[in-house]
C-alpha cells in the first residue's frame, strides 16, 4: 500500500467555518502510508484529527512509530504539534525532521518551545514519546522498508524544502510552499542600475533552477504544488511571498509530465465555492490538451499510488 | 595619550594593515538597510573578488548541501534571497579579518577567535532578548566579533611587551587592559579605536571597540550595543569560551543589567543555545582557508 491522506491543505491560518466545509479550513499535514510505515509530513492544525486517528487505528497493532517531515518551519505548518496525540502515548517513536534557517534556533527548540508553559499547559519534557529531531538539507535519505526520501530546497522566504517519496517504483512530491525562481536583478536596460552580463546571468539562474524543480518532480504520479493564488492576484502584490499562482503550477506540472496534480495550500480567503469553480476552470481549460489529472485538494481525500 | 616608542610601533602596525576592504564597511552599510537591492548586494560583494569566493564556498559548503554547485553570486542571491547572502557576507568579511593567524604570538589564535566569536554570538542574543529591530542583530553580532580587535597589534608588534603584561595581570590578579596600560601605556581598546579611525569605521561598532571596558564613562548614543558587549565579553571570559589573554576579568556593574534591561539570571540559561550558535557561526572558519 502506498497512498497519501489529506488531513489539512489550507495555507497560512485556519479557517474552520461555513465556507471551507469541502476543501477544509486545517494548514497542511498529510499522511502518507508505505505498507507498514507512517509518515507525516508537516504539523499544521490538520495533525491534531491525524493524530486521534493514528491513536485508534495504530496503537491497537503496537506502539507508535512515526517519521515528521516539515516543509518548513512557519507556523502554519507546525502549530499542530502539541495537540499531536501520540506524543502523549508512552512507546511512541518520533522523528522529526526539516530545514532550519542558518540564522535560527535549533529545529527541536523551533518545534519544542511551542510546549512550553507561555504557550501550552505541558512543557515538552513531560512528553511521553520518545522524540528526536534533525536538521535536513538538500539529501537522500533511505528509510528502510523500501522507502527513499529526497528532499529539494524550494523557493520560500525561509529554507523550505520539497520531499519525494519513493515506493514500490511509485513517486510523489511536495512543492509547497513554493514561489518560481525570477531574476531579481532589473533586466529593463533603461533602469539605472541594469547591467547585462548580470540581467543574463539572472535570466539564466531562474530558469535553470525552475527546470531543476521540475526535473525534480518530472514523471511522478502525483504532484502536491502550491496555488494559493491565480497568476492575476499573484502578479498585482503577491511576488516574493513564496507561493505560486494556478497557472503557474498547472504549466510545470505539464511541462513535467506530472501524473496528477494536486492544489494544495488554499488562500485562507478562498471560499468552497470558488475553489471549486477555479478547480472546474481549470480541467476544462486542459481538458483535450494534455493528459495531467487534476483536483484541488480536499480535506479527508486518499490518494493511493 | 602619551607618544612613545610602544606607541610608534602600534601605529606602524596598524598602518602595514590591511585595510579593511571597501567591502567590509560597505557590507555594514547595506546590512543595516532593510531596503537593501539584489543589485547593491551583487555589487558591493563583487567589489572583493576573495569575499565573493567564500561566500560561494560557504554557499556550497556543508552547511546548504546544495546538490548542484552555485558558481555566481546571482545565482546565489536568485537561490537564497538577498537577507541570507547578506549575513554570509558580513560574517565572512568580519571574521575574515580576524582569523589571520601570522603573527600571533602572545595570544593563541584559536582562543582568541572563540573568544571573539562568543562575545559576538553572546551580543546578540542580548540584542534579541531586549527586542531590538532585526536589521541591527549583525550590528550586535559585528561589534562582539571586533570589539578586541586592539588586540591584534599588541600581540604582533608588541608580542614580548606583550607577555609582560599578561604577565602582569596574571601576577596582580588584575583585568588585562589596565595591566597592558601600566606596561605598555595604552590598552586594547585604545589601539582598536585607533584601528577604527583607520578602517573609517564609526558610530556604534567604534564605540563597543573604545567603551567595553569603560561603560560608565561612555556618553554616546549607542549605550546599548556596548553594553551588550560589556555584558557579553563578561560572560565568555567568565564561562571560558575562548580565551582573549584576561583572567581576571572586571564584573559588570549590576546597573549595567538594569540599564541594559536583561537580568544577570538570564545568563545562566544560554550556556547550551550559546554553545549551539558558536557551532553554527565555526563554519565560517573551517572555511577560511
Amino acid at each position: 500500500m502506498f497512498s497519501v491522506k489529506i488531513w489539512g491543505d489550507r495555507g497560512s491560518m485556519p479557517v474552520p467555518g461555513p465556507d471551507t466545509v469541502v476543501f477544509g479550513g486545517n494548514t497542511s499535514c498529510l499522511e502518507v502510508r508505505c505498507g507498514k510505515r507512517l509518515i507525516v509530513i508537516d504539523a499544521g492544525s490538520g495533525i491534531r484529527s491525524l493524530g486521534d486517528w493514528i491513536v485508534r487505528n495504530d496503537l491497537k497493532n503496537g506502539p507508535i512509530d512515526a517519521d515528521v517531515f516539515l516543509t518548513h518551519t512557519h507556523w502554519d505548518h507546525i502549530m499542530g504539534f502539541p495537540m499531536f496525540t501520540p506524543i502523549y502515548v508512552p512507546g511512541t517513536t518520533i522523528r522529526i525532521r526539516g530545514p532550519v534557517n542558518f540564522e535560527d534556533e535549533t529545529l527541536e527548540q523551533i518545534i519544542g518551545s511551542q510546549l512550553s508553559y507561555r504557550y501550552w499547559p505541558v512543557r515538552q519534557d513531560e512528553l511521553a514519546a520518545k522524540i528526536t529531531y534533525q536538521s535536513l538539507k538538500e539529501t537522500q535519505l533511505d528509510l528502510g522498508d523500501g522507502v527513499v526520501v529526497k528532499t529539494k530546497y524550494l523557493n520560500h522566504p525561509v529554507l523550505c524544502l520539497g520531499y519525494r517519496i519513493e515506493y514500490e517504483g511509485k513517486a510523489f512530491v511536495t512543492a509547497y510552499d513554493h514561489e518560481p525562481f525570477v531574476n531579481l536583478f532589473p533586466t529593463d536596460p533603461t533602469d539605472p542600475d541594469y547591467d547585462a552580463a548580470i540581467a543574463e546571468e539572472g535570466n539564466k539562474a531562474a530558469k535553470e533552477e525552475n527546470e531543476r524543480i521540475e526535473s525534480f518532480y518530472g514523471g511522478v504520479d502525483l504532484l502536491i504544488h502550491d496555488t494559493q493564488y491565480s497568476a492575476k492576484e499573484y502578479n498585482a502584490s503577491k511576488i516574493g511571498w513564496g507561493h505560486s499562482s494556478f497557472e503557474y503550477a498547472i504549466n510545470a506540472a505539464h511541462r513535467a509530465r506530472v501524473k496528477r496534480l494536486l492544489l494544495f495550500h488554499h488562500d485562507p480567503n478562498r471560499s468552497d465555492a470558488e475553489l471549486q469553480e477555479l478547480e472546474l476552470f481549470y480541467q476544462e481549460k486542459i481538458c483535450g490538451k494534455s493528459s495531467l489529472r487534476l483536483d484541488a485538494s480536499r480535506e479527508g481525500m486518499t490518494i493511493n499510488l | 595619550m602619551p607618544v612613545n616608542n610602544n606607541i610608534l610601533k602600534i601605529q606602524r602596525y596598524i598602518g602595514s594593515m590591511p585595510s579593511l576592504p571597501t567591502s567590509v564597511a560597505k557590507i555594514m552599510e547595506i546590512c543595516n538597510n532593510p531596503k537593501t537591492s539584489p543589485i547593491d548586494l551583487d555589487r558591493v560583494i563583487a567589489l572583493d573578488p576573495v569575499l565573493m569566493g567564500k561566500v560561494l564556498k560557504l554557499i556550497n559548503s556543508a552547511y546548504y548541501g546544495l546538490q548542484n554547485q552555485v558558481t555566481s553570486l546571482v545565482r546565489a542571491i536568485i537561490m537564497l534571497g538577498v537577507n541570507t547572502v547578506k549575513n554570509l557576507a558580513l560574517s565572512t568579511a568580519i571574521l575574515d579579518k580576524l582569523a589571520d593567524k601570522s603573527g600571533f604570538r602572545a595570544l593563541n589564535m584559536e582562543g582568541f577567535w572563540r573568544h571573539s566569536l562568543c562575545v559576538g554570538v553572546v551580543a546578540k542574543m542580548i540584542a534579541k532578548k531586549k527586542g531590538v529591530e532585526p536589521q541591527r542583530l549583525d550590528e550586535f553580532f559585528a561589534a562582539g566579533l571586533l570589539h578586541d580587535i586592539g588586540k591584534i597589534p599588541l600581540n604582533n608588534a608588541l608580542a614580548d611587551e606583550y607577555i609582560r603584561a599578561m604577565g602582569l595581570a596574571d601576577h596582580e590578579r588584575i583585568p588585562l587592559h589596565l595591566a597592558e596600560k601600566r606596561s605598555i601605556d595604552i590598552d586594547h581598546a585604545e589601539v582598536g579605536s585607533m584601528i577604527a579611525e583607520a578602517w573609517h569605521l564609526d558610530g556604534p561598532i567604534a564605540d563597543a571597540i573604545r567603551y567595553h571596558h569603560d561603560v560608565a564613562l561612555y556618553e554616546g548614543k549607542s549605550a546599548d550595543i556596548v553594553m551588550a558587549v560589556a555584558v557579553a565579553d563578561y560572560y565568555a571570559s567568565r564561562e571560558g569560551i575562548g580565551f582573549s589573554g584576561c583572567l581576571y576579568p572586571e564584573k559588570v556593574a549590576p546597573e549595567i543589567f538594569d540599564r541594559l534591561g536583561v537580568p544577570k539570571a538570564w545568563l545562566e540559561e544560554i550556556d547550551a543555545a550559546v554553545a549551539a550558535e558558536i557551532e553554527k557561526a565555526s563554519i565560517f572558519l573551517k572555511i577560511k582557508s
